[in-house]
């Protein structure tokens, strides 16, 4: 289990969001999120709007797998692209590796083949600084000594005893 | 699969409650969803067909400690328990973290709990997942209904293999139970994910 986990440092997560960056200016896209599959936002840059990413990133995560599953039963590995559009918001979310999804919100001042083409790109050299960052060590400093049994201790509510 | 973000510090984990359906699993949810402050949940998203039975799966992110600076967050997702589903039920589980599986009590229930038991195991082997490795409670709803089994009884049935997990006894609907389960599943998650000093209790042991 713990070989899946994964570990975003600074130094990744400065690099993830040049790229990230890059990608908004170039593609006319408002927001982009980098979303691990099993529904976990990784990393998200762009305007400034009170948006719900992960909901957003829950659902993105579990339409993606399940258009996914629907490629499986039409004999395709997977689709590598889901495109939604709107009114005025569409939403373009596209394969970075096994593990990782690229979602992108755009607006009517670009187009989904500018978003489809710098996603491409984009996705390539997320991808490249994810696998860097898999292989760096997991946990460093506070991190990597075990817990105590109090830190470990969480206290959702009230418990209640029946 | 946890995530740990040094940029965010915040360490992010996935819970799954499985089950057969109708066992409770939505209710645990809903109430959590409604007994936790703003401060500590976010938005409860619930995919239903229309008969209100979980069509993809419930989802609810929760977070409730701060582990040396980090804050740790848990996102609770439901499968849906018809047996029909088990395509999306098994969507779900990636890269979960930890698991409770909600059983029905009631008597004529029994035959559901273990097929959907098994299925669980079934999904996770797909995944390259290890039940025994796994973070897990059981949690028997429902035990204020008359017709129910005895706890001795479903514990044959359903924590029968070489590591004994821990149990709950729930009435999901009323709250009984609830918070007790997530505590404990979260707490062997952090154990699970970090380890925990020597000559500390362990849970999951």
């Amino acid at each position: 289990m713990k070989l899946h986990d994964m570990v975003i440092h600074e130094s990744d997560a400065e690099k993830i969001n040049a790229v990230l960056t890059t990608f908004l200016g170039e593609s006319g896209a408002t927001e982009a999120l980098l979303i691990d599959r099993s529904g976990q936002l990784l990393a998200m840059t762009g305007a400034n709007r009170a948006l719900d990413t992960v909901s957003i990133s829950a659902l993105a995560a579990g339409a993606f797998s399940s258009t996914g599953a629907l490629a499986q039963l039409l004999g395709e590995t997977e689709f590598t692209v889901l495109f939604h559009q709107g009114n005025k918001e569409s939403m373009h979310v596209s394969t970075v590796d096994d593990q990782a999804i690229l979602l992108a919100i755009f607006g009517e001042r670009t187009t989904v083949g500018m978003v489809r083409l710098f996603a491409k790109e984009a996705a390539t050299a997320v991808g490249l600084l994810l696998a860097e960052a898999r292989a760096k060590p997991k946990t460093m400093g506070a991190l990597s000594k075990p817990l105590t049994a109090d830190e470990s201790r969480t206290s959702f509510g009230e418990p209640r005893k029946i | 699969m946890a995530i740990i973000n040094y940029a965010q510090k915040v360490i992010n984990f996935k819970v799954v409650y499985y089950g057969p359906g109708v066992a409770g699993k939505t209710a645990n949810l809903q109430h959590i969803h409604k007994s936790l402050p703003d401060t500590s949940k976010g938005n409860m998203i619930s995919l239903a067909a229309g008969d209100d039975r979980t069509l993809f799966f419930d989802f609810l992110p929760v977070s409730a400690t701060t582990v040396r600076g980090f804050t740790a967050k848990f996102q609770l997702y439901t499968v849906p328990g018809q047996v029909y589903y088990n395509m999306t039920r098994k969507l779900v589980l990636r890269g979960l973290d930890g698991l409770i599986f909600v059983a029905d009590s009631q008597w004529d229930r029994l035959r559901e709990n273990v097929e959907s038991f098994r299925n669980l195991e079934e999904n996770l082997r797909e995944y390259n997942y290890n039940l025994d490795e796994m973070p897990y409670v059981i949690q028997y709803n429902k035990r204020d209904l008359a017709n129910v089994a005895p706890i001795e009884y479903l514990e044959f049935m359903l924590n029968r293999r070489a590591r004994r997990v821990p149990y709950f006894e729930a009435v999901a609907v009323n709250g009984d139970g609830v918070f007790d389960t997530l505590n404990t599943v979260s707490r062997m998650v952090l154990v699970g994910e970090f380890g925990q000093e020597k000559g500390e209790h362990r849970e999951t042991a």
